[in-house]
């Protein structure tokens, strides 16, 4: 490490992360079209097969097959379509309700905005899990309270970012003159402030989608989430976890596949945060 | 090699026992002796300490260690006295006559006698106190008498064989009359609760664990508990843990010396170890069987119930799950009980054509985009909503197998909840369910069945009204040919009208270090024993 010293870092790892970009994008492209098309990739992931279950990997099933004698590989990609859309629904309604309100705040009087920043400060204060739970307990497990618990609950990155940004941009100078022109209220909001402040929300977005998918992975592990015997990633975990001692690759290979989902939209969101910082700050 | 060293390390640090490994099973912890300290996980925390709301077969190696009845079981299904040292049936038998042991007293200082007796039995008929048990266990009787302090005469409406059952169960314990005139949570129960029993429940910590201490002053067992005099042990705590791989986690591990609920897939993983010892009883009472729902569709039809035990090939679901340690189930009552008709086997189910032709002709013969079976556009859905306190065995698992096993056989759709007490009681209270699970583990087959198939039975979940069964039901608690009776019984609600769909015999796995001698099942229930008779060599 040391003679790397007298040399820009960035030359010497700039090929690597170009890689672990270019792996984490495939890994996201594989995963998008197995929740797209699942029926293309594997079988039927509710097919039971009594006669073979807990059967270690092998050429027939990749991933071995769960207590029920299931493919673990088909639940695994049939799995990518809960996981992801449960993912991107929560991660809209918080980017939506985030930038509604973040909006709102940004542009209210002194006292809305105080009472909405603290709601924003108050939500962030809980850690997500906790107050995703809170939200299913009162919605009801199932997939839709899944969604609206997470959406809320994560709702205050976009909210915080979208007020400071509006700050900036009610300042400046085509907002001051657009105000002079006399343009209405709407007209003001909609054609110069929004498209000014929710410039980072996209790539705040996609590295919300990681933490998404793992909270929903971890709340369908607490069995908040899609009831059996639907192919939820958190649902195969947990179900896993009673024969793990036995039959590891029930619950670790779908383990592997969150992790690596996660890991690849981080990767690929920080890039993309890295490239517009300049343009959005 | 470092890791099977290391696990006899760890245990015969944490037992302190130096026993040998060499063959044989509880014998390896020699004679008994007393003292010591014991750790028994349990999968099942009991919803109440109170023996007299009693409701979970897994709650009964916890009653009989501070709770005690009048008589118990011998291994024949016979009564031996306990709390009682005799009793006497008039010939009409229509009058009980008990003769209770002297000397006894509660872990409180109270004297057991007659009144105490009385006091229980009066309690247990209080308005909203045990509505079960005055409506079921004793809906025959018609008073009770103290006659002396050592004679109590239990008065019948109508001759009831099965008063004898209750006398002997859980909800029959006695508990002082002072505890349940001062205890605080009297239907909770808890340390407030003074018994007779070998030991005293000292602590209990919600959702950890029950602490009992030995009861020094003990002398009552019953002839056939294995010995006299105070239990072996000084202190026994059960820990309430849920998971099956932390049980035997902690088992393997010596941070317990004794756990139950051993699930088929660890069963191998014990056997293997020389440290431990694996054991097995077969419940008594009602197998675990599904009760199709008759009072709404799609279970109103006859040919539907018929075609869901058709579409079910339980063999192989059992195998799957259970890996051939399960016994099959043919009838609602256990193969273990002597009022079981054999001939029950191998005369239904296991035809998937014939459940198929059979929906077809019920009407439910469409098809939709998923592949279930519909009529009139409705989905043939059925819901199996379970409650979490009572799930066993993987029962929850067993039930995917079976919802995958009707799917891909005949297109049925079961959906299946695992919820908390208060969403299951809400459920059937609304008629939202079709299919209810359940076993019994009573000692005597006719009282899980009174329960079950009564036109007014407490846990009648199938809705069945029908005074031919409910006479039948009659003849068989009043005595006679009790075989026959039952016999015809089964016959009707499981060949006739298909009204049951049986699946496994309940059985109970204890697992334990080789230094725990003592272990057993209760005769005739089957389920595990209390800690009286155990000991943990030094």
């Amino acid at each position: 490490m040391t003679i790397a010293l007298d040399r820009p870092v960035s030359v010497r790892f700039r090929r690597p992360r170009g890689l672990g970009v270019a792996a984490a994008s495939g890994f996201l492209l594989l995963a998008f079209a197995a929740a797209v098309t699942p029926g293309l990739f594997a079988g039927d992931p509710l097919a039971a097969d009594p006669l073979h279950v807990l059967e270690p990997p092998s050429a027939a099933h990749w991933f071995g097959t769960d207590q029920l004698g299931r493919d673990v590989f088909d639940r695994v990609v049939h799995g990518a379509r809960h996981s992801l859309s449960i993912g991107i629904a929560a991660t809209l309604v918080a980017a939506g309700l985030g930038v509604l309100l973040g909006l709102l705040a940004g542009l209210s009087h002194r006292y809305a905005d105080e009472a909405l920043s603290r709601g924003f400060d108050a939500l962030a204060a809980f850690p997500l899990l906790l107050l995703a739970l809170l939200f299913v307990a009162v919605a009801g497990p199932g997939t839709v309270g899944l969604i609206v618990a997470i959406g809320i609950a994560t709702l205050p990155h976009y909210a915080r970012v979208v007020r400071s940004q509006t700050f900036v941009v009610r300042q400046a100078g085509y907002v001051t003159q657009a105000v002079a022109f006399g343009d209405s209220r709407t007209r003001l909001v909609l054609r110069h402030v929004l498209p000014n402040v929710i410039g980072p929300i996209p790539v705040l977005a996609v590295i919300g989608l990681g933490e998404a998918i793992l909270a929903a992975a971890g709340l369908s592990f607490l069995g908040m989430g899609p009831q059996p015997p639907s192919p939820e990633w958190g649902a195969m975990l947990s179900e896993g976890r009673g024969y793990l001692s036995i039959a590891w690759w029930t619950s670790i290979l779908p383990g592997v596949v969150v992790t690596l989902l996660v890991i690849s939209l981080t990767v690929v969101g920080r890039r993309l945060q890295r490239r517009f910082e300049g343009r959005t700050a | 090699m470092r890791h099977r060293l290391w696990l006899a390390a760890a245990a015969s640090l944490a037992l302190l026992a130096g026993c040998s490994s060499s063959g044989g099973t509880a014998t390896d912890a020699g004679a008994p002796v007393s003292g010591g300290s014991l750790s028994w996980a349990v999968e099942t925390e009991p919803i109440t300490l109170n023996p007299h709301q009693y409701a979970q077969a897994k709650a009964r190696l916890l009653v009989w260690n501070n709770f005690e009845a009048l008589l118990t079981h011998d291994d024949k299904g016979g009564y031996v006295p306990w709390l009682a040292t005799g009793y006497e049936v008039s010939p009409d038998g229509k009058t009980y006559t008990v003769k209770l042991r002297t000397g006894v007293t509660f872990s409180d200082g109270t004297k057991f006698d007659a009144a105490a007796v009385k006091a229980n039995v009066d309690q247990l008929l209080a308005d909203g106190y045990a509505p079960t048990v005055a409506a079921v266990q004793l809906k025959n009787l018609k008073n009770v008498e103290v006659v002396d302090p050592a004679t109590i005469k239990y008065n019948l409406k109508q001759p009831d064989v099965l008063i004898l059952d209750f006398l002997s169960s859980p909800q029959g314990a006695v508990v002082s009359p002072k505890s349940l005139k001062e205890a605080k949570n009297l239907k909770a129960g808890g340390p407030e609760l003074a018994g007779t029993g070998p030991f005293i429940l000292d602590k209990y910590t919600p959702g950890q664990e029950l602490h009992y201490v030995k009861n020094p002053n003990y002398n009552w067992a019953p002839a056939n508990a294995g010995h006299t005099g105070p239990a072996y042990l000084d202190e026994v705590t059960y820990r309430f843990l849920k998971e099956s791989s932390v049980r035997v986690g902690a088992l393997t591990s010596g941070q317990v010396q004794v756990i139950e609920g051993v699930p088929a897939t660890d069963q191998a993983q014990i056997t293997a170890n020389p440290q431990l010892t694996l054991s097995k009883g077969l419940n008594s009472g009602s197998a675990y069987s599904y009760y199709f729902n008759t009072s709404h569709a799609p279970f109103d039809d006859i040919r539907v119930r018929q075609a869901f035990r058709d579409a079910l090939d339980v063999d192989t679901v059992l195998q799957g799950v259970y890996r051939g340690t399960a016994t099959r189930a043919w009838s609602v009552i256990s193969p273990t009980s002597p009022l079981y008709d054999s001939s029950l086997e191998k005369t239904y189910g296991n035809d998937a054509a014939k459940a198929n032709a059979t929906l077809d002709a019920a009407g439910w013969s469409t098809r939709d985009a998923e592949g279930y079976r519909t009529k009139d556009g409705k989905r043939l859905t059925a819901r199996l909503v379970q409650s979490a306190p009572f799930v066993r065995d993987r029962r929850d698992i067993l039930a995917q197998a079976v919802q995958a096993a009707v799917k891909q056989s005949a297109g049925i759709d079961l959906k299946v909840s695992v919820v908390d007490q208060g969403t299951a009681t809400k459920a059937i209270e609304d008629n939202q369910y079709e299919i209810f699970d359940n076993s019994r583990a009573d000692t005597d087959a006719g009282a899980a069945l009174n329960l079950l198939l009564r036109s007014d039975g407490a846990i009648n979940r199938t809705g069945v009204q029908d005074t031919q069964l409910d006479s039948l039901l009659a003849a068989g608690e009043a005595g006679g040919d009790r075989v026959k009776t039952y016999g015809e019984i089964q016959q009707k609600v499981i060949a006739k009208d298909a009204l049951i769909q049986p699946l496994y015999a309940p059985a109970d796995q204890i697992a334990s270090s080789k230094a725990v001698g003592g272990l057993g099942f209760e005769p005739t229930a089957g389920v595990p024993g209390n800690a009286y008779n155990v000991w943990l060599s030094k």
